[in-house]
């Protein structure tokens, strides 16, 4: 199988490392093959980590809409 | 009113009539609140009703006892009545003349009617759910920023993964107010990078969860491109907000879990995988370097084989033609001996008999026996019959010969002289 690696999720990214790993450890794999699936895992592997650093602890306070205009008079 | 040195002076009674003149034009209103301490007096109910305030009210006995079933402490109403400033007591009270339940019962039902319409719509359907991201580029966030939820949400997203990005927005979460702020933010977050989206407030009465009972906010959830995860209430309390949602939890701690991956699994996990194929190919290089070396010893061990075969072979061959010429001649001279033997024999009888004349012909036999004398280096030549030629004259030029050597014969021509 050949992927698009580009426009990768996190979640396809680990999947496709799992994959290869589950493939790697079957070990009814042959040299190229093995090469290639290891390559192709460190790929992934370095997306994957990439990934988790990229993300930074932050918290944005967005403003909602506009509040909601009070409804009916004001009773007096 | 009195003037009392330089102060204006007014008596109770001028105080509460004129309270309650101006109470006088105030038209007869719809309230929500919640009935406390009812009690029976003199043909006459009194309760409180409450929010976070208190106001007296009170209703006619008989009409209050006509209602069926009569609701009572704790029971949240709509009661229609007139505010009213008792002068006598300086005391405020509604005057209720139509009071109608609110409870439970009536938003139990209101909310099974909305949840089958929306199921009818197949807006619950578990195939519209979105699966959640692993690791979220961003986290969005409704809830009350006053309230313990979003604490709560926090505390726990950060603990699970330190560096998770939030993107909060603070919404009014019971109230009026409430549905129309969360289905905003709901879009609001939408437009941003936020790949998941909690809506979550703490648990609290049914009333107080009813902006997650709302249809606005419903079909908000149900329409989001952004999976929502709904976290609304306690254990006991399902909201359509959570049956619509792509993953419903009970807590905000719950929905921290749901969002983000545990940091170090996942790194441990991503450790695994990064020694499982490294490993893996160590292994598979010795596996092959292995087995090239053992195809190689075997090649080798073959091609040793065969040359040895081939010059076993070839020696062979030169064997057996000695083997063959030495039994040959072995033959020869074993079938020359016994026959030398039976001549000595013969010769010793003859001796034995003293015939000399005998003896010397026995030597001369001997002599000419032909495998002997091949054997010492003469030839035989014989015609192409097979006779033999024992005279140049028996052969004529052209003539093709056979030679007969000690191993062999050698076919000749006769030429010219």
């Amino acid at each position: 199988m050949t992927d698009k690696d580009d426009d990768l999720t996190f979640d396809a990214a680990l999947e496709r490392l799992d994959a290869v790993v589950a493939r790697m450890e079957s070990g009814d794999v042959g040299l190229e093959e093995a090469v290639e699936l290891f390559e192709r895992g460190q790929r992934y592997l370095d997306y994957c980590l990439k990934r988790l650093q990229q993300v930074e602890r932050r918290i944005e306070e967005l403003a909602g809409a506009d509040p909601p205009t009070e409804n009916g008079e004001n009773p007096f | 009113m009195k003037q009392v040195g330089d102060r204006k002076v007014w008596s109770v009674a001028e105080v509460t009539g004129a309270i309650a003149r101006r109470f006088e034009d105030v038209p007869p209103l719809w309230i929500e609140g919640e009935i406390q301490d009812l009690r029976r007096r003199a043909g006459q109910v009194y309760f409180a009703l409450a929010d976070q305030h208190r106001i007296a009210a009170s209703m006619n006995a008989i009409v209050f006892e006509r209602l069926a079933p009569r609701p009572g402490d704790g029971e949240r109403v709509h009661v229609y009545g007139r505010p009213q400033f008792w002068p006598l007591r300086g005391e405020f009270s509604v005057r209720v003349e139509i009071i109608q339940r609110m409870g439970e019962g009536a938003l139990r039902a209101e909310i099974a009617r909305l949840r089958e319409r929306l199921a009818a719509e197949g807006l619950l359907d578990a195939e519209r759910k979105h699966p959640l991201p692993r690791l979220p580029a961003a986290i969005g966030l409704v809830t009350s920023a006053a309230g313990a939820a979003r604490e709560d949400f926090l505390r726990n997203v950060w603990q699970r993964f330190p560096r998770a990005r939030i993107v909060a927005v603070d919404v009014p979460v019971q109230g009026d107010s409430a549905p129309p702020a969360i289905v905003a933010a709901i879009e609001r977050l939408a437009r941003t990078d936020v790949e998941v989206v909690v809506v979550t407030r703490g648990g609290g009465s049914l009333e107080d969860l009813m902006a997650f009972n709302s249809e606005p906010v419903a079909r908000a959830i149900a329409a989001s491109a952004v999976p929502v995860v709904a976290a609304v209430g306690h254990e006991r309390d399902t909201t359509i907000a959570d049956l619509v949602a792509d993953v419903r939890v009970s807590t905000p701690t719950a929905a921290a879990t749901a969002v983000v991956p545990d940091e170090r699994q996942l790194t441990e996990h991503l450790a695994r995988a990064d020694r499982v194929l490294h490993e893996s190919l160590s292994r598979k290089g010795t596996e092959h370097r292995a087995k090239l070396e053992r195809l190689a010893a075997t090649a080798r061990r073959a091609l040793i084989h065969l040359a040895a075969r081939g010059a076993e072979r070839r020696d062979g061959h030169v064997a057996r033609l000695y083997g063959a010429l030495r039994r040959a001649s072995a033959a020869a001279s074993t079938r020359a001996e016994s026959r030398g033997e039976r001549l000595d024999t013969g010769v010793r009888r003859a001796r034995e008999r003293g015939g000399a004349r005998l003896e010397r012909s026995a030597a001369m036999l001997g002599a000419l026996s032909p495998v002997a004398t091949v054997a010492r280096g003469y030839a035989i030549v014989r015609d192409h019959a097979g006779a033999v030629i024992v005279s140049a004259d028996a052969a004529r030029t052209g003539d093709a010969l056979r030679i007969q050597l000690r191993d062999g014969e050698l076919p000749v021509t006769v030429r010219e002289p």
